[in-house]
């Protein structure tokens, strides 16, 4: 990212501006100058097995995001400022997508798809359905589908000191009852373990009804407006933040 | 070796781990277990190894079972390790209370070869 002089002190001007007047005509420009910039951090993500637009499109935002924030008075490049916070959208994207692994597209798809065939399966046996059927339905092999699957679930073993929050986590709020609130907040905190305590609500609560209440990951989903594969991911996640903790606090 | 078993040696290691979870999901969907089943059993294979093992593995491999039985299917793991033979396995109160919830029997001891885990996970449609 060199610009002339010239040009740097141009930017500098419009940012001082912007920060001023959030005019979006001079955010659209300051976007489109450093555009180069969260090109170049996508394309450090590329060997994932995520297609370079939809990366770009990432980066973009946490572009965007930099713009926004930036306070020009403080002296910092510009370029310096944003890099964290375009690499920070980038590495959430892959978090909130789970792959952690790099899977080949065609499962990832594949994956993609079987939330939906899960559910309508689900919906019309009455019952979780078998892989033979979620294969058949989905047109996929057995084998396929349990790679997809699988590949909900390929998180790094690592330990992570704060459990990732879910971005979505004041809309559950709204959702759940009294009655389920006063018990996340009480009961089952005290009756798992402390470290569960550091967990999102809506992972504490997942935790709490598959492994105390006994509810079905079906019954799961439904109670908190997921798909039953989304509960199986965040279970999966949970699960091995826990083990890693475990064993750091052992 | 009977028929209607299979068996996998593994690294005593968290990468080899994946491994064994599609081992087990592989078999238990040949059995025609749904999809919740079969993820019960990931958590419980996960959880099992991870008390053999740890989050860094060890020395040694890993023996696991995988019998396709008329109550369902059984799988037992044997740790074998170099650094201590005749330790006695612990779970956790939450590891335990996962299991239950998990498998329909489930249990690890000691034993001449090593720790060792056994679950049952029987099929409910």
């Amino acid at each position: 990212m060199a610009f002339d002089p010239d040009e740097r002190d141009d930017l500098r001007r419009k940012f001082c501006e912007y920060a001023k007047n959030h005019d979006p005509a001079l955010r659209e420009q300051l976007v489109t100058a450093h555009i180069g910039l969260a090109e170049y951090l996508a394309r450090r993500f590329t060997n994932r097995g995520e297609p370079l637009d939809d990366l770009v499109q990432v980066a973009s935002l946490g572009l965007l995001k930099a713009v926004d924030r930036f306070d020009p008075d403080r002296g910092l490049e510009f370029s310096t400022y944003a890099t964290p916070t375009i690499v920070g959208e980038l590495k959430r994207h892959f978090r909130d997508k789970g792959w952690a692994v790099r899977v080949p597209r065609r499962v990832q798809e594949l994956h993609l798809r079987l939330a939906s065939v899960v559910g309508t399966l689900s919906q019309n046996l009455g019952r979780s359905p078998t892989i033979g059927e979620i294969a058949q339905a989905a047109s996929a092999s057995e084998e396929d589908v349990l790679e997809a699957i699988e590949a909900g679930h390929a998180y790094r073993f690592t330990s992570l000191d704060a459990p990732s929050g879910s971005d979505d986590e004041g809309s559950l709020g709204s959702q759940l009852g009294e009655e389920d609130q006063a018990l996340a907040d009480s009961e089952h905190r005290v009756a798992l373990s402390p470290l569960i305590a550091r967990f999102p609500h809506r992972e504490q609560m997942i935790l709490h009804l598959r492994f105390f209440e006994g509810l079905t990951q079906s019954e799961i989903a439904s109670r908190l407006g997921i798909s039953q594969m989304h509960v199986s991911r965040l279970l999966a996640r949970s699960l091995s933040q826990l083990r890693a903790s475990a064993e750091d606090t052992a | 070796m009977t028929e209607g078993e299979v068996r996998l040696e593994l690294p005593a290691s968290p990468e080899f781990l994946r491994v064994a979870r599609m081992m087990a999901a592989g078999v238990a969907s040949r059995l025609g277990f749904t999809l919740e089943e079969v993820d019960d059993l990931r958590i419980a294979i996960d959880e099992l190894c991870f008390c053999l093992v740890g989050r860094s593995g060890r020395p040694g491999t890993v023996s696991i079972r995988y019998v396709m039985g008329p109550e369902g299917l059984e799988v037992e793991g044997t740790g074998h390790f170099a650094d201590n033979a005749n330790e006695e396995p612990r779970l956790s109160p939450l590891s335990l209370q996962i299991l239950k919830a998990v498998t329909d029997e489930c249990q690890v001891e000691g034993g001449p070869d090593g720790p060792t885990f056994r679950l049952l996970k029987r099929q409910r449609t």
